[in-house]
């Protein structure tokens, strides 16, 4: 490029960046950006990546990307992007990029054992049919599941849910948000009946304190972290905690580092109740007015299967724990028990591990009374180089902090507290200690639960794709949900399955014992990202089980499937994204998918063309299916019911579920698309507007309920960033449970309206003593909740806690950053950081390639005892992201019973070198 | 070839030094400062995008930034040809 072109493009370039960051410049400056995107068409969008959801604007020309900038509009990122956000325009020109349907094949037949083949889309459903269809009647809906995904569209989620419950009539159906999101949305569920967080990102700006536990926000929410640190340049009595496992980026902002034991989160949050109310600093007036008190019980296993059938040898011990367990010294402690004495438990709430009861304050308050400073310090201190003392000043140092009723104080926790054996508890508790000091729903006040997804929240959840939900925080097991949504659905009675499905990792342990044998993967990496993968590897592989997998790169999960599917990426669809502060954002098409790639929407419209009414709403065994209305394993024929609404049986689920009367009348094209295509419309050969449809049938569920969505259009209005749900008349409700925010408060000032679960029986510590029930509607639940320790902890033989995680770099399992090869090299190959003196005793050093090996298998990697995250002694950390190391084989299964929430925190290893 | 804008947040005061220290990094022009608020717009020009990784690394590593995070960016690409099996799936 000859040498004035090019350095009028920089001036551009220089000048659109001062422009979308708010730095004036002058007008020859101006006219110079103005010409560099003359011929570019320039339109909003959102980041692919995390949950953080900031906005960017993408920039096409003759059906390429050409530029990307951050929004400078957007609320969320204010004009900011961080590196990966950088690639959105990236990831769509990998070279390995999938184009075309590939089936295992040998002499141009299906063959499990053949080899990946390119075929047309024709004979890939058709393949994909007939193993759908000989899974489906021998097992009936049990034997078929999907695997889903907070980066789901939440159109792709939707016409999936509806595909796989009134269609299929199978809760088979689950999104990888289960190991992301499951726990917080377990406690939103049991303490205010309704999920999604009070707060949003605009209490940084308000607040006075930010305390991230387990939440590395530098490295795995940026652009939030750095309005964090934006606020502390700005307000002089800012404070920031990062309570973590191990000295990471985040420490670097902080004022105060707490590094703690792993599981012991827990102790410290019962601490802190404990030392606000003997500082009486219980927000009384608050309390009485919104808040309950409630407990459960504690002998509830740790999600992982109650037989060893199916096993490693050297898991079997762990996997003993599933029946019964001996308590340790601190867990006997924490629930009061003599820690003299032995005290093995038999876990008879492993399925009933959601059970709770009201209590009085009293019992709260004998409950947190053990967790003194003196046990806490001692059980919680995760630095054997600190001294106690000064540990115990930082505890006390943080009970300050929360317990000043002048100072405003947001808690963000993601993955530490998620990802965790009592996940759904630890989450209960933060929401205690807020709730007694009254911090929450107010401008600076939150607890507030960071998500990792992009759409954990708008798709994952409040579409209702776990294999328990319905949309708009409806369940399964609930017959007037099911009524509800057959009633919108227009199904017949019935048609709905009560009874929930496999979660993820259950789905994983069906196809490896049979009960199941086709899956369906969409838009994520299930192979690679559960943990404990070597059984699910084989279990892919050798049983006779069909995967499809639809992705846009060669991940583990395409490598193991019999068929693969090529995607349509984010820009090259209609799409939208709900992210972590409840907003909504939608976009345009902007590019076409190359070659043979079609959206995931495409792909369920056009399969459901291939199974016909006849053949899914007869008569179903449902194993262990119990309900009322129900006979005993059934799920009854309703195509009687169904011919008399309408319904034929040769009518196919496409012209049944999606191509309704209704949908047809939203007309492609439509002046909202000004001019942008529309793949999937084009190659379904419709002239409807299929993603426009499905959102208007999809947000008819949660008007009026609690989760108002804005008409389609609106959010592509420009003046429009993305909308915070409920949008009511037209505007966004930024904190809910506030009456001077939020409309849906009907009574008082503040009102925790959820509806789910507001009525209990009451009951002490250890259990009810009533039967009779008492509703509280409009109140939180503070819970009690003991300390527990981990499933698994190192031992002689495992001597090594592995904990595993992000990087700023790079996204999850990497399918898609790892595609851009200059991001990949930036941090290649994810190495084990640990400490440098738990090298030395091991003979060991930095960059030397050890084994690791836990009870599930052993992997190879470099150690590093330099890099940014610094782990103390008996301590190390490995980021997920890297294939060719893959961390998950060696991660426990282990879930919160609650949530079903795999715990990739804590596992015991032992490393040699190689 | 990658044009990058680049926002880069120091110190008021330091303002000038970190012109001086960002201009001296290769590939990094200064193209506006705001001394009052410490903002600062750089240009990075990299032949790949490795390197412009690596050059927003070194400018977080200077002295006195506080934050340094892409705005905006060009892409100056032709578009891969792509085959019908990606090569390592040819293999599996
Ligand atoms: S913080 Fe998250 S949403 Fe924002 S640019 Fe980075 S990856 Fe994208």
């Amino acid at each position: 490029m000859e040498l004035s072109r090019r350095n009028f493009l920089k001036s551009g370039v220089a000048a659109a960046t001062a422009m979308a960051v708010g730095i004036p410049i002058s007008r020859v400056a101006s006219a110079a950006a103005a010409e560099t995107e003359q011929d570019w068409r320039w339109d909003k969008g959102v980041c692919r990546f995390c949950g953080v959801g900031c906005g960017i604007m993408i920039a096409t020309q003759d059906g390429k990307i050409v530029a990307t900038k951050g929004d400078p509009d957007a609320p969320v990122n204010r004009g900011l992007n961080c590196v990966k956000g950088y690639f959105n325009g990236k990831i769509l020109y990998g070279k390995d990029r999938l184009t075309q349907p590939l089936m295992r094949m040998t002499d141009g037949r299906f063959d499990k054992k053949g080899k990946f083949t390119p075929v047309t889309w024709d004979q890939a459903f058709d393949e994909m049919a007939i193993q759908f269809k000989k899974a489906y009647e021998e097992k009936g809906p049990t034997g078929i599941g999907v695997i889903g995904s907070g980066q789901w569209l939440i159109q792709e989620g939707y016409a999936m849910t509806k595909l796989m419950k009134a269609g299929f009539r199978s809760n088979n159906i689950d999104p990888n948000a289960r190991n992301c999101m499951a726990s917080a949305v377990a406690a939103f569920m049991q303490v205010f009946g309704i999920d999604e967080p009070p707060g949003n990102y605009d209490d940084i700006e308000y607040t006075d304190t930010v305390v991230a536990w387990g939440a590395n926000m530098a490295e795995a929410h940026p652009v939030l972290w750095q309005r964090v640190i934006d606020r502390r340049l700005g307000h002089s009595d800012m404070k920031i905690v990062n309570i973590t496992t191990l000295r990471n980026m985040t420490s670097e902002g902080s004022d105060l580092e707490i590094i703690i034991k792993p599981n012991t989160d827990m102790a410290l949050l019962n601490y802190l109740a404990r030392e606000i109310i003997q500082r009486d600093a219980v927000n009384q007036a608050f309390v009485d007015a919104h808040c309950v008190f409630c407990a459960g019980p504690t002998d509830i296993g740790y999600g992982m299967r109650a037989t060893d059938k199916f096993a490693f040898e050297a898991e079997k011990d762990i996997q003993a724990r599933e029946v019964e367990v001996t308590l340790t010294r601190d867990e006997a402690i924490g629930i009061g028990l003599d820690p003299e004495q032995v005290h093995t438990i038999k876990q008879a709430n492993a399925a009933t591990a959601d059970r709770h009861w009201l209590v009085g304050f009293e019992d709260f308050k004998a409950g947190v009374a053990p967790y003194t400073l003196d046990f806490v310090a001692e059980l919680a201190k995760g630095d054997s180089e600190e001294s106690l003392d000064a540990f115990k000043a930082k505890l006390v140092r943080l009970a300050d902090l929360y317990a000043d009723p002048k100072r405003k104080l947001v808690s963000f926790w993601t993955m530490g507290f998620n990802q965790h054996v009592r996940g759904t508890w630890v989450n209960e508790q933060i929401y205690s200690v807020h709730l007694l000091l009254g911090k929450i729903a107010e401008p600076g006040n939150s607890p507030f639960s960071l998500t990792g997804q992009p759409s954990a929240c708008g798709t994952a959840r409040e579409v209702g794709t776990f294999s328990h939900r319905l949309p708009a925080d409806m369940v399964v097991n609930i017959a007037k949900h099911r009524d509800i949504t057959e009633q919108t659905w227009k199904l017949p009675p019935k048609t709905l399955n009560p009874k929930p499905g496999s979660h993820i990792t259950k789905i994983m342990r069906d196809l490896e014992d049979g009960s199941m044998s086709w899956v369906w993967v969409q838009v994520n990496n299930p192979f690679q990202h559960v943990a404990n993968a070597n059984h699910w590897l084989k279990a892919a592989r050798e049983n006779d089980n069909f995967i499809v997998v639809s992705d846009a790169y060669p991940s583990i999960s395409a490598k193991v499937a019999d068929l693969i599917l090529p995607v349509a990426m984010i820009f090259e669809k209609w799409g939208g994204y709900g992210n972590a502060e409840r907003r909504t954002q939608l976009w345009r098409e902007q590019v076409p998918p190359p070659g043979e790639a079609r959206s995931d929407l495409w792909q369920i419209l056009e399969f459901s063309k291939r199974i016909t009414l006849a053949e899914v709403w007869k008569e179903q065994p449902i194993p262990g299916l119990k309900d009322e209305g129900f006979e005993e394993g059934k799920l009854p024929d309703v195509m009687a019911a169904a011919q008399e609404m309408g319904y034929t049986p040769e009518m196919t689920l496409y012209e049944a579920l999606f191509e309704t009367p209704e949908n047809k009348a939203f007309a492609w094209p439509d002046p909202v698309a000004k001019g942008h295509d529309n793949h999937t419309v084009k190659h379904l050969g419709v002239d409807w507007f299929v993603e426009k449809a499905l959102f208007e049938e999809y947000a008819a569920f949660g008007r009026g309920h609690h989760h108002d969505l804005a008409p389609f259009d609106v959010y592509y209005q420009d003046d429009v960033r993305g909308l915070r749900w409920p949008v009511i008349d037209g505007k966004e409700t930024p904190w809910r449970f506030n009456a001077k925010y939020d409309p849906y408060v009907k009574n008082g000032e503040i009102e925790f309206y959820g509806g789910a679960m507001k009525e209990l029986v009451t009951g002490n510590l250890n259990g009810p003593t009533t039967e009779e029930k008492t509703k509280f509607p409009g109140k939180a639940k503070i819970f009690f909740r003991p300390y527990a320790a981990p499933v698994e902890s190192p031992d002689g033989n495992y001597d090594l806690w592995l904990c595993t995680g992000r990087l700023l770099e790079h996204w999850h399992t990497g399918t898609m950053t790892r595609r851009v090869p200059e991001l990949h090299r930036a941090m290649p190959a994810a190495v084990l950081d640990m400490n440098e003196k738990d090298a030395e005793a091991r003979g060991l050093k930095r960059q030397d390639t050890v084994w690791i090996e836990s009870r599930r298998g052993k992997i190879k990697a470099v150690i590093e005892t330099t890099g940014r995250n610094r782990p103390p002694r008996g301590y190390s950390f490995m980021a997920f992201f890297d294939e060719s190391v893959f961390v998950n084989k060696l991660c426990i299964d282990a879930t919160c019973p609650i949530s079903k929430e795999e715990d990739f925190k804590k596992t015991a290893i032992k490393i040699y070198k190689v | 070839m990658n044009l990058s804008g680049i926002l880069v947040v120091v110190p008021p005061a330091q303002v000038e030094d970190a012109t001086l220290a960002l201009n001296a990094l290769p590939g990094v022009e200064v193209h506006h400062a705001e001394p009052a608020t410490g903002r600062i717009v750089v240009v990075q020009e990299a032949e790949t995008v490795d390197e412009e990784v690596a050059a927003l690394s070194r400018i977080k590593a200077l002295p006195g930034v506080m934050l340094a995070e892409m705005v905006y960016h060009v892409f100056d690409e032709i578009l891969p040809e792509w085959d019908a099996i990606p090569a390592e799936m040819a293999a599996s």
